[in-house]
């Protein structure tokens, strides 16, 4: 494991070791305007070796492993070296994290007050982050938001933003300034590529916010707007996050203040400026 | 035969938090939440930490004799949820 | 926590004797965690088929949601299927419990389909991930 690569996110670090180059450059590149862990100490270690010894040269094949792993997870071609690299990451985060309750969600702060977006894939939650961003909304995050069980701020996390077909040409037009990384074509997720958060992201990284609305849209429907009970939110959130159960009473107390204070709505729209045009309303 | 008795968790083995019409209930012992609605919660006192038999939480709910189905596929709900306990 | 204890007046008491009798539907709904790992086991996560926004529909022969009542389509399985039974019919090619060869076709077709975020997909990524 002779190639690492260490990084601060918000209020998590990772340390990524490597039997390849090519991912921990990607990531050395891609996360370069991103600080050091504090002290150079990480939170989570992901490995990226080799299946077998001769895998690193013949067919080259990453299996993703660390603190938090899948048994007999399935390996990933290097060329999509990036990708298993950030999915090792959100699994020991997923996995492991226990100072915050996490929520499936895009996150974007402005004045102080966040507004929240979470729900299926193809709902948009990454593109829409990604181009209100560019409407003077700071982009937290697009993949976890981070709840403070004690304070009910939400902490930033600003990852690569994760797009998929469509939406990246979307996003290149709305941010012709914006930092992307490879195209990965034919992953098991479509074609992927990585948008770096902007200058603002990273400044406003240590920075939580208040929540202030909890937001869940669809993507290609009639332009609607219902209201969502605060029981209907809880549901759908404990489905969201994938450390509910393991914080216990806590990500009780989390949730259930969450939900209380957090007026709720589902969204549905047929394109992206529609919805933006209703977040911002 | 004895009749079936009901117990729920002690008040402080339960967290409760009333979220629009549903009602968010943390049981300690397990760590399992479960989303009620009315009458649950009343149910889960009227047993806190005791004993009850059918028949006195019939009574305690003013259910007449036949009006005993609803309370019992009620019970046997908690019990199959575990947030109560029969014996 | 508690609210008027049993000793309220008649009113009281009758209203809630109305709320047991309006029973019939279930009353308590347990959360049951989207990914697996954190209930520390595969076995205890649930795919509802189909996903809850598009209750009620049926799963054709290809694993799409249909409306109710189309013709040679499969009215949904009763319970979530469980995250045990998927992954072994999914490797071993053998049916999902209770349920004949064509139907538990379909509803693993469903499962594969199931896109990120929908519920039920986590549970199914976690048994994707576990296979070779």
């Amino acid at each position: 494991m002779r190639h690492v690569f260490s990084v601060r996110i918000g209020p998590v670090s990772f340390r990524v070791g490597s039997d390849w180059r090519g991912p921990v450059e990607q990531l050395r590149a891609l996360y370069a305007d991103h600080p050091a862990p504090v002290d150079g100490i990480a939170d989570y270690t992901v490995r990226l070796s080799a299946t077998r010894p001769w895998r690193r040269f013949v067919r080259p094949s990453v299996a993703i492993a660390g603190d938090y792993m899948l048994p007999d997870a399935a390996p990933l071609p290097l060329a999509h070296g990036l990708l298993a690299a950030e999915m090792a990451m959100n699994l020991q985060l997923a996995l492991g994290e226990r100072r915050f309750l996490l929520l499936h969600a895009a996150t974007v702060e402005r004045d102080g007050r966040a507004i929240v977006l979470t729900g299926e894939s193809g709902a948009g939650k990454s593109t829409l982050a990604a181009l209100l961003s560019a409407r003077g909304w700071r982009l937290m995050g697009d993949e976890f938001a981070l709840l403070d069980p004690e304070t009910g701020l939400l902490h930033a996390f600003p990852r690569l933003v994760s797009l998929k077909n469509a939406a990246v040409g979307v996003v290149r037009r709305a941010l012709p300034e914006a930092r992307f990384g490879p195209l990965m074509a034919g992953t098991p997720k479509g074609d992927i590529r990585h948008l770096v958060p902007d200058a603002v992201a990273l400044a406003a990284m240590d920075r939580p916010a208040r929540p202030v609305r909890l937001v869940f849209p669809r993507y290609g429907f009639a332009n609607d707007a219902q209201p969502v009970g605060a029981g209907e939110a809880f549901v759908r959130l404990t489905q969201a996050s994938t450390n509910y159960v393991a914080l216990g009473e806590q990500g009780f107390d989390a949730l259930t203040r969450f939900v209380r204070e957090v007026p709720a709505v589902a969204l549905d729209y047929p394109d992206a400026d529609s919805a933006i045009a209703a977040i911002e309303g | 035969m004895a009749e079936t008795r009901y117990r729920a968790p002690a008040r402080d083995g339960l967290r409760i938090a009333a979220l629009d019409d549903l009602i968010a209930v943390y049981h300690r012992a397990s760590g399992i939440t479960h989303l009620v609605v009315a009458p649950v919660p009343e149910l889960l006192e009227a047993m806190a930490g005791e004993w009850r038999s059918l028949e006195s939480l019939a009574e305690a709910f003013g259910l007449a004799a036949g009006e005993r189905g609803a309370l019992i596929e009620r019970l046997d709900e908690l019990v199959a949820a575990g947030l109560v306990e029969a014996a | 926590m508690s609210d008027e204890t049993g000793h309220s007046d008649a009113g009281a008491t009758r209203r809630r004797a109305l709320m047991l009798g309006a029973a019939g539907a279930a009353a308590v709904v347990s959360i049951r965690p989207a990914l697996a790992q954190t209930a520390g086991s595969v076995m205890t996560c649930e795919i509802p088929v189909p996903d809850p926004s598009r209750a009620g529909g049926y799963i054709d022969a290809n694993g799409n949601v249909v409306p109710a009542g189309t013709k040679n389509a499969f009215a949904p399985p009763l319970r979530p299927l469980k995250g045990e039974d998927v992954r072994r019919a999914m490797a071993g090619g053998g049916n999902l419990p209770g349920v004949d060869y064509e139907r538990s076709r379909a509803y693993l077709k469903y499962v594969g389909r199931l896109q990120r975020g929908t519920t039920g997909f986590t549970c199914f990524a976690s048994l994707q991930m576990l296979r070779k």
